[in-house]
């Protein structure tokens, strides 16, 4: 039978677009002191580590060769995980396998990028195609939430300002959010004039690119009570993966985001979301998305976020605690992006997020990951199990 | 579908991206004191007084961030090699080349270095090496053109 | 030291480095398409159960996981489905540089039903809604490589 598991302790890089004083390694083990200081272990109490990071955008081959003797990594048992978006869902969702496995005590999960190394996450990103199809038209993610997007105002019926608007109040999370990258203080009227990067998705919708790290430390029930008053419950994880779709043209709203949430809430029992769940982190990868996957993670209908985005309806204190965190507009350090998402939605549970700690109390959180054209890992966690 | 009216063709390319490498505060250090004073310098654990070279800003037993600075005659041992007779477009020198492992003195870890001025058959694990550095040089470890024999 | 050389940011060395993949593409059936590309021809595979035309083409149906045999020409017209400009310089892979592209990209459904994007000859966003008929022009024979921009741009028909 499978254990039931916690977070214990949890750690993340102070995020930055450029990190030119410290190498990979030097980075990742910034993350790892700050988890283990966080659940008051060292790396001798450490019995398994799983590590990821998006490899092609870093431009560093079998980084953990590199990069786990710098924490005191080797030597122990593990796997190292890499892909693109989805690398940390699939790292922590690994993680919180083995330890509900109840062979390891404290199993340590650790991501990272080190974005200002490469160009490559950018032209990469076509998704589903060979390397010979691929290289023809240039394709990117921004291109890719470029047709979303089109498909989204046509059939919502919202105007560009509800982008704006969204980003805004992004970016007023994110200025909140001691550990987020950009904190632009932007208004409505600044995002609107950015420069249209692939119409229409423009320049400050997009999220940045960062150097950052970030890890968490899971246990099996008896250790994780020994070790920490917090424990986080990991309720459920669920991985939904598509195939990349040929063409831009394709479906333009294929996510597996609503099948893989429906899942989930069935199993858990969870009817009423926004009842059931108190906190969302949520991978959206540009302002546009947040609202097609609020809609997804079911807070409202189809179409209808933009409204809810405009009446101020959603943020830290609002009706909706979406993102508190200012997400992944705001930092995107790539493999590490879906850790960063548990750990902020960690945070809220143990009521220690600080200025962006949603009021009410947190008994249920939800955090995903995105990557590719629409794949998406599912988390639950819970205060009490 | 085995399709016998078109013969099946591969396709062969280049995919190319432009990366770069931070070295860090630390790897910076090591390089600027090769660079500017002709100086290799290894970084001492405070916990189990292990000194590395290259040094790395923790150390990979104790955990421990290292700060303490320790400078290197230059000197060292030979503790492996190898000859490389083949070439590669990034190959820094002519082949053949000898690659080996030399622990410097007063270092716990060994260093990679071309070793030069002496036959690949004359070479004997155990012997004694020193840097000679390149007059052009530009904050990297090929600063160190080759290593030679020494007393 | 004075003030102004202390703010100075302390030197943090880098290496800048090319990465050639060098890869080799076994196209297996899909060869029936590069060569129709190199003919002036867009082939795709078309399923026999729910009619859905693939380019590049696909052996198996993704939605009905069924054999796919049937190849069919889809003719040089489409209707413009999506169109959009690239407007930063992005990162080409065949080169490993940042280039500038001028022409909008724009996802064709040809006749035949299959999707294909390619470059527009028409710059001009507000003049390519969704339903514009398109129609291919090609490279010269001599220069087509058996790729999606063998056709060098898609031009709105002239009523």
């Amino acid at each position: 039978m499978a254990e039931r598991i916690a977070i214990t302790g949890v750690g993340q890089t102070y995020h930055k677009s450029k990190r030119k004083d410290v190498n990979a390694p030097e980075l990742v083990t910034e993350a790892v002191e700050a988890a283990l200081k966080d659940a008051q272990l060292t790396m001798k109490d450490i019995d398994f580590v799983v590590s990821g990071s998006f490899e092609m955008a870093d431009g560093q081959y079998l980084p953990d060769m590199w990069i786990l003797p710098e924490f005191g990594g080797v030597g122990k048992p593990g796997l190292k995980l890499q892909n693109a978006g989805t690398t940390g869902g699939v790292a922590a969702g690994a993680a919180f396998n083995y330890a509900a496995s109840g062979m390891f005590n404290n199993v340590l999960c650790v991501t990272w990028q080190k974005m200002d190394e490469g160009q490559g996450a950018f032209g990469r990103g076509g998704g589903g195609l060979s390397e010979y199809w691929q290289s023809q038209i240039p394709m990117s993610p921004i291109t890719n939430f470029a047709r979303r997007t089109f498909a989204y105002l046509h059939n919502s019926g919202c105007t560009e300002e509800h982008f704006a608007i969204t980003r805004v109040k992004q970016d007023q999370c994110a200025l909140k959010n001691p550990y987020a990258q950009l904190k632009l203080n932007t208004t409505v009227e600044k995002v609107m004039e950015s420069m249209a990067l692939v119409w229409p998705i423009r320049y400050l919708h997009m999220c940045p690119s960062t150097a950052g790290a970030a890890a968490f430390i899971v246990s099996p029930e008896n250790q994780a009570k020994k070790v920490t008053r917090k424990p986080v419950w990991v309720e459920d994880w669920f991985c939904a993966h598509v195939g990349g779709a040929f063409t831009m043209a394709e479906d333009p709203t294929l996510s597996t985001l609503r099948h893989g949430c429906e899942v989930v809430y069935k199993r858990n029992g969870i009817t009423n979301v926004l009842k059931d769940i108190q906190a969302f982190e949520v991978y959206e990868p540009c302002s546009p998305a947040e609202l097609r996957w609020m809609e997804e993670v079911g807070v409202c209908e189809d179409w209808t976020a933009w409204k809810l985005m405009e009446q101020g309806k959603v943020g830290i204190d609002k009706e909706i605690p979406f993102n508190p965190s200012g997400g992944v507009t705001a930092t995107n350090p790539i493999g590490a992006t879906p850790v960063i998402r548990i750990i902020e939605a960690a945070l809220q549970i143990r009521d220690d997020a600080g200025e962006h700690q949603v009021p009410q109390t947190v008994n249920r959180a939800l955090a995903t990951a995105y990557g590719g054209q629409g794949e998406n890992v599912i988390f639950l966690l819970r205060k009490s199990l | 579908m085995t399709d016998k009216a078109v013969k099946p063709v591969v396709i062969e390319a280049d995919s190319i991206s432009t990366f770069q490498v931070t070295v860090g505060a630390t790897g910076t250090k090591f390089l600027v004191e090769i660079r500017d004073n002709k100086r290799i310098m290894g970084i001492k654990c405070s916990s189990c007084g292990k000194v590395y070279v290259p040094p790395r800003s923790h150390c990979p037993t104790c955990c421990v961030k290292m700060s303490e600075w320790v400078e290197l005659s230059g000197k060292g041992t030979l503790t492996t090699y190898t000859v490389v007779r083949y070439k590669e477009p990034y190959q820094p020198k002519e082949p053949p080349i000898i690659y080996g492992v030399i622990q410097l003195d007063g270092a716990d870890t060994g260093i990679y270095g071309i070793l030069g001025e002496v036959e690949p058959d004359k070479v004997k694990i155990g012997m004694r090496f020193e840097p000679v550095f390149k007059d052009e040089r530009e904050g990297s470890l090929l600063d160190i053109d080759h290593f030679r024999p020494s007393s | 030291m004075t003030t102004a050389e202390q703010k100075q940011e302390p030197e943090f060395i880098q290496y800048k480095y090319p990465r050639t993949q060098h890869y080799w593409h076994a196209l297996g059936y899909q060869t029936r398409a590069v060569e129709g590309f190199k003919q002036g021809k867009i082939m795709a595979t078309k399923c026999s159960k729910c009619g859905r035309a693939m380019v590049p083409p696909r052996i198996v149906c993704p939605e009905c996981y069924v054999e796919v045999t049937e190849w069919v020409d889809q003719g040089q017209r489409g209707k413009l489905v999506a169109a959009f400009k690239i407007g930063y310089p992005m990162y080409d892979r065949r080169t490993g540089e940042s280039q500038v592209w001028d022409k909008p990209v724009v996802a064709v459904q040809m006749e035949g039903g299959a999707l294909l994007d390619g470059w527009c000859s028409e710059t001009d966003l507000d003049k390519l809604k969704p339903g514009l008929l398109l129609e291919a022009v090609w490279r010269p024979e001599e220069e087509r490589i058996g790729a999606y921009d063998d056709v060098l741009h898609w031009k709105p028909v002239e009523k």
